[in-house]
């Protein structure tokens, strides 16, 4: 993956995705979340191109602030929106078919259970989606399956995403079985003050660590998961007026967003000034 | 205007004049924009640098230029090596304003002379890689068709070594590269003054860049405009022909009609 998965999931469904406040919503959660924050997209009803719309909309809202795009089943759709991850579930295409309509990407597969994230690591999934962990109104009647398919996930090594009702006060006890991170939909959406919602998970999910990196030759430090944006954001320089090479490598204006930082990279940012 | 001149052409493009100037070493930044708008310059040429990250030093050239009047030609200056040249060259490209790039090699410390085999080795990939390439070179003859050979869209020797401030030392030889080039030959470097600038045009050459000159005058928005009466000046001379030179006299007033 090319950066650290972030540890904040904020799901959509057609209701959500429908409602009129929805991108503006986003950008308020991923103001508040930054790059810990991944917005999924998950509209079975939308033909592909308004889906793609709707995908392009929700990145343009969140991805200045470092947040990650995941759209669900719809591989094409990630690629064509520039999407950090797909995720797709039981019967949906699998790792090495989502790689082959958009590489590069992120994959995160759905389980339920043992077998299935042990099938999902085996195929090479970047991280496991695992639920539901309690119940949810959003699946009433359903047995959960508590935190024993957090556990069962956790224990392909893979990082995993807990999902099912999970809220600000059971997040200890998600992490203490092995998740990631969580993911929520109507604890974010629907609550009163979703940046509020959207600190109160990170305060109770573990903090990030630093990154050491080297800036035009001298030693600097950032959050994990910083992205160049973040980067450029943190030492207040305009993206504009600079150009940025991280690793040798020249990225592009509208790669910043995309360019995850790793322990140890090195970054020039140049600019114009007078010369002969 | 009272002579005929064609329009000066640089890779597919039409600058509007022949003096093209630098924007390094002025004491400050207002001196600047007002000597380069007194020059009447339309090509700029900037350096690439990195950003201060403690925000105290002065921002990009961005910041006073405005690059919808003025075309910017980064140049790779302080490069040593092909491969450092290339580098800027591309991260200057990727500043998004245009493909041109003037293209130094520098293979002395003490004289900035270029490094014509690392040049030939940039200027060859520059140019296959979509750059529009500009090479400041010697005064030499075979390093500037080699030069044009490589696909450059201008060559640029110099008058004397950059921030010298000697004039044209060698009017022969820059004269002699602009006869047998096709592209446009542009001196680069060394003018010091308004005289010198006149004189370097009189060799038909396209156009000048300078900088020192400028800046580093007493009086730099006066230079500026000196400079660009030179330059005018100069290329008028040059097309319209100077008369030919002769060792003795021959006097100018009629030598009939003397009273006896």
């Amino acid at each position: 993956m090319n950066a650290a998965l972030p540890r904040l999931h904020a799901i959509t469904d057609d209701r959500v995705a429908g409602e009129s406040w929805f991108p503006a919503r986003a950008a308020q959660l991923a103001q508040a979340a930054g790059a810990e924050l991944a917005v999924h997209l998950r509209a079975r009803v939308l033909e592909g191109g308004a889906f793609l719309a709707l995908a392009r909309e929700l990145r343009a809202a969140i991805a200045s602030h470092g947040s990650w795009l995941v759209v669900n089943d719809r591989a094409d759709v990630a690629r064509a929106a520039g999407a950090q991850a797909v995720v797709t579930g039981r019967t949906g295409l699998v790792t090495e078919d989502v790689r082959r309509v958009a590489p590069g990407l992120a994959v995160g597969r759905s389980v339920h259970g043992a077998v299935e994230a042990r099938a999902a690591a085996d195929e090479g999934a970047d991280f496991l989606v695992a639920g539901a962990v309690y119940e949810t109104p959003t699946h009433p009647g359903e047995k959960p399956s508590g935190l024993a398919v957090v556990r069962a996930a956790a224990g392909t090594g893979r990082p995993v995403i807990a999902i099912g009702g999970v809220t600000p006060a059971r997040t200890p006890e998600v992490v203490a079985a092995g998740a990631w991170g969580v993911a929520a939909i109507r604890a974010l959406w629907d609550a009163p003050d979703p940046a509020a919602a959207a600190r109160a998970f990170l305060a109770a999910l573990p903090a990030r660590g630093t990154l050491a990196l080297q800036v035009n030759g001298e030693p600097r430090e950032a959050p994990a998961g910083t992205t160049l944006a973040g980067l450029l954001a943190q030492l207040g320089l305009d993206p504009r007026a600079v150009v940025v090479e991280h690793n040798r490598r020249i990225v592009r204006r509208e790669g910043l967003a995309e360019a995850g930082l790793a322990e140890g990279d090195a970054v020039e940012i140049v600019h114009f000034v007078g010369g002969g | 205007m009272a002579y005929q001149d064609t329009p000066l052409v640089i890779g597919g493009r039409t600058f509007g004049s022949r003096l093209m100037v630098g924007t390094g070493k002025y004491r400050d930044n207002a001196t600047m924009v007002q000597a380069i708008a007194a020059s009447g310059a339309e090509v700029v040429t900037v350096a690439v640098r990195r950003v201060s990250l403690d925000r105290t030093k002065d921002e990009g050239i961005l910041y006073h230029l405005d690059p919808q009047r003025f075309f910017l030609l980064a140049n790779t200056a302080g490069c040593y090596n092909a491969e450092d040249a290339m580098r800027y060259a591309r991260l200057a490209r990727e500043a998004g304003f245009n493909e041109f790039v003037k293209l130094e090699v520098i293979g002395d410390q003490e004289t900035l002379l270029p490094d014509v085999a690392g040049l030939l080795e940039a200027a060859r990939q520059l140019a296959k890689e979509g750059f529009k390439v500009m090479a400041y070179t010697n005064e030499d003859l075979i390093t500037a068709l080699r030069l044009e050979d490589a696909g450059c869209v201008a060559v640029m020797p110099l008058a004397s070594p950059i921030g010298s401030g000697l004039g044209l030392l060698n009017p022969y030889h820059v004269r002699i590269i602009k006869q047998r080039l096709t592209v446009p030959v542009i001196v680069d470097a060394g003018v010091g003054t308004a005289s010198d600038a006149c004189i370097t045009m009189e060799q038909g050459v396209d156009g000048i860049l300078m900088n020192t000159a400028i800046a580093a005058a007493q009086d730099p928005v006066a230079m500026g405009h000196a400079m660009k009466l030179a330059v005018e000046a100069g290329r008028a001379a040059y097309l319209a022909g100077r008369m030919p030179r002769r060792e003795v006299a021959v006097p100018s007033s009629p030598t009939t009609g003397m009273l006896s």
